[in-house]
């Protein structure tokens, strides 16, 4: 049962992002799309990631945009990497250029 | 299908539905608060709503006001109010308004008179309504006399995840049986406005909704003001949420999949069936207290860290999926759909558990937020006073 289990979910195929529904630690980690059950994602985790907290499906370039939900909810304020931790170091809003940390 | 529960609620004159029966004692104004709350401790049983506002304010802000107090007076789960002011001109306005509905109103006005003489006058008058209002009965009433709200708070990515999608779930499901539904956070669309915008059911609606959504976000950019901290909230960020577009697509997940047929101004009531949006700011308790005023009998609420508002006149069901809040913070929740964020039930599952949840706090059933004494009345302020 525990197996079966998602260490992340991500809500649309093509999402670059997803979030933890665990606290997870570096190494490997498996997880799921709600959009597509049948979907599996396997990485290679850099960083501790708290539950509630998002990691990256794959490379993305400082200044392009990130992809969640099919939308477009932040711009990479720095390099991203598959595996790597995501949060307010290094995306900001694409809409409120204010609202940076 | 699961057999549809046996609904109950009190019919009011307009023919409009309340979950709860309330007589409220209602003050026009902030010097009016105590002799509020002086007849309310004379005749327990009684709800005095004391706010912060109502004097020297002017225009849109006043107009804002009048509105809120009206349709908090006319909210079908209050059974009669005492309106009380410092004068007798703007004390007539919200008492009129609330009469229209046919429920029973006291006025009255403190100048020339003073609180203690005021106060020993208008709890003839609350005692006489809470005994009038005690003899009214819950009556059979259907999903479509009922008109619900909802806002979540303390949001995190558990919300977009879990409990959003599980409130989405109940807004199609109380839709598609003729039921009333409203949404809000004006500010909380930006990144997926064009959603909402393309979800409306016509071009009238659509050029109300895309009014208040410019309105509201140039007014907030034209301050220059960093956001972050604010919106998202601290709370927003230390539960995962990066952006404001990232917060948003969890409250537009909440709204389910049903056409948009109103936009409303802050505290005006739908006038038909259906999903309506309303112009409100995203804290908390203005939100519910502007969805109170527009007639909301219940108010549903999805939370991420745990928000632990409740509001006087609408009960407040708070629904959570992060496993840690409905740990850390059960006391304050009323539906656990963290099995959704593990997987191990599905949204149909939670959403059924949900709607079973808010038909029994229809019918009489005492949230968290009510059994917690959490009653924050907010009225929204868009302006300094003269």
């Amino acid at each position: 049962m525990t197996s079966s289990r998602p260490d992340f979910l991500a809500h649309r195929t093509g999402d670059a992002v997803a979030v933890a529904v665990r606290d997870l630690v570096p190494g490997p980690v498996r997880g799921g799309y709600l959009d597509d059950g049948d979907a599996a994602e396997e990485l290679s985790l850099h960083h501790d990631v708290p539950l509630g907290h998002k990691l990256a499906l794959r490379d993305i370039g400082a200044g392009e945009d990130v992809i969640e939900y099919g939308v477009r909810t932040a711009v990479a304020s720095a390099d991203i990497a598959r595996g790597d931790y995501v949060h307010t170091h290094n995306v900001r809003s694409a809409r409120w250029h204010n609202s940076v940390a | 299908m699961a057999q549809q529960r046996r609904l109950t609620g009190y019919r009011r004159p307009d023919g409009s539905v309340g979950t709860r029966n309330h007589v409220a004692i209602l003050p026009v104004d902030d010097l009016s608060n105590a002799a509020a709350e002086g007849i309310a401790a004379l005749v327990p049983g009684t709800l005095a709503l004391p706010h912060a506002f109502g004097r020297l304010q002017f225009g849109d802000d006043l107009d804002l006001t009048f509105r809120t107090l009206i349709g908090i007076g006319s909210n079908p789960n209050i059974a009669a109010v005492i309106v009380i002011g410092i004068e007798p001109n703007w004390t007539d306005v919200v008492a009129d308004g609330i009469a229209k509905t046919g429920k029973p109103v006291h006025r009255v006005a403190i100048e020339g008179k003073g609180d203690l003489r005021v106060i020993e006058s208008a709890s003839r008058y609350a005692k006489k309504f809470l005994q009038e209002s005690s003899e009214l009965t819950r009556q059979p009433v259907d999903r479509s006399d009922i008109v619900l709200s909802m806002k979540d708070g303390e949001s995190d990515t558990t919300t977009g995840l879990g409990s959003c999608r599980v409130t989405a779930y109940l807004v199609d499901r109380w839709v598609e049986s003729g039921g009333t539904m409203i949404f809000g956070e004006t500010s909380e669309l930006t990144g997926g406005e064009h959603l909402i915008a393309e979800r409306c059911v016509d071009d009238d609606v659509r050029a109300r909704f895309q009014a208040f959504y410019d309105d509201y976000v140039d007014m907030i950019e034209k301050t220059g003001a960093n956001l972050l901290g604010s919106q998202p909230t601290q709370g927003n960020i230390a539960g995962g949420l990066s952006t404001i577009e990232e917060k948003a697509m969890g409250n537009i997940v909440k709204t389910g999949t049903v056409p948009i047929v109103g936009a409303l101004a802050p505290a005006e009531a739908p006038t038909r069936p259906g999903l309506h949006f309303m112009d409100t700011s995203s804290a908390a308790a203005e939100c519910v207290t502007l969805m109170a005023a527009g007639r909301g009998v219940v108010n549903l609420f999805p939370t991420g860290q745990g928000n632990v508002i409740g509001n006087p006149v609408q009960p407040v069901v708070k629904i959570s999926a992060n496993p840690k809040t409905t740990d850390s913070m059960a006391d304050h929740i009323d539906v656990d759909c963290s099995d959704v964020l593990t997987q191990e039930s599905t949204v149909e599952q939670a959403g059924e558990a949900l709607i079973d949840l808010v038909e029994r706090t229809i019918n009489g059933r005492v949230t968290a937020s009510e059994a917690l004494n959490h009653r924050e009345f907010t009225l929204t302020k868009l302006y300094r006073s003269a």
